[in-house]
């Protein structure tokens, strides 16, 4: 993929963020909970995989958290040496990065939303 | 004799490109210090994220199970976490706003003669108070976070 549509989808991706990542720090403490002890039991946190709007909240969060972090990471890592075989490598590995946590994320909220 | 010249010049040339030695050559300015905080805190971040993932996912294994892994993570320790990680996003999230806007508006200051002390010119008005936006943003979410943890 050409490096200005990594970047384009990085934008995408941040202002997911910028919308998303506040109402998730909220629902730990305020939205919708008594308080961060009540936000962390396992009823609450069960509940949050049963409706619509906090699953879609959670999947684009968990989607663009991952790809921004690890975009991040690979340039970070670019930076340090030069070459085909180390851009490959790189970008092999924050692939195989993101897939692993995405997949696990994605794991947990058809395990817990839809019961498999 | 020139091939050693051209070696040393490499390796030095090598040096000043590394991304952690470069933080620490001179001239240092503030939009230097807020890429190298934005940088650590996103790597803080996307490692809070990676556990993040793998602790969330032990809700799938039960209440028993999720209450073991909370009961574990019950401690300042953890919460200090919590607290860097929100902190840091903050400060991640303002500054991140302002390499956008940097990128994508006329942010950037005029450009002019590199004179001594060489002064970063494209570090406006507008892009410092970004930039103290940012702490201040950074601070806030520190104490509020902290009285949701501790004090509520």
């Amino acid at each position: 993929m050409r490096e200005s549509t990594l970047q384009l989808i990085n934008i995408a991706m941040i202002m997911a963020l910028l919308l998303t990542l506040p109402v998730h720090f909220a629902m730990q403490a305020f939205l919708g909970v008594g308080g961060y002890t009540q936000a962390l039991a396992y009823n609450t946190v069960a509940d949050r995989y049963q409706t619509l709007i906090t699953i879609t909240l959670l999947t684009v969060l968990l989607a663009a958290a991952s790809y921004h972090g690890l975009y991040g990471l690979r340039r970070i890592l670019l930076e340090f040496k030069s070459g085909p075989t180390w851009d490959r490598l790189v970008s092999a590995g924050t692939l195989a990065a993101g897939l692993v946590i995405l997949g696990w994320g994605l794991r947990t909220i058809v395990v817990m939303g839809w019961g498999i | 004799m020139g091939q050693e010249t051209v070696t040393v010049e490499r390796a030095k040339a090598k040096r000043e490109l590394n991304p952690v030695s470069w933080l620490f050559r001179k001239p240092m300015n503030l939009e230097k210090l807020a890429l190298a905080a934005q940088r650590v805190s996103g790597l803080g971040m996307l490692v809070y994220l990676t556990f993040h993932i793998f602790v969330i996912g032990s809700v799938a294994s039960g209440a028993d199970v999720w209450r073991s892994v909370m009961s574990t993570f019950s401690n300042p320790f953890a919460d200090i976490g919590d607290l860097l990680m929100i902190a840091g996003a903050a400060f991640h999230a303002v500054n991140g706003v302002r390499v956008l806007l940097l990128e994508l508006t006329p942010l950037t200051g005029r450009p002019a003669r590199p004179d001594y002390p060489y002064k970063a010119q494209s570090l406006g008005t507008g892009q410092r108070s970004i930039i103290y936006a940012a702490i201040f943003m950074a601070v806030l979410a520190l104490v509020i976070a902290t009285y949701y943890i501790w004090g509520h």
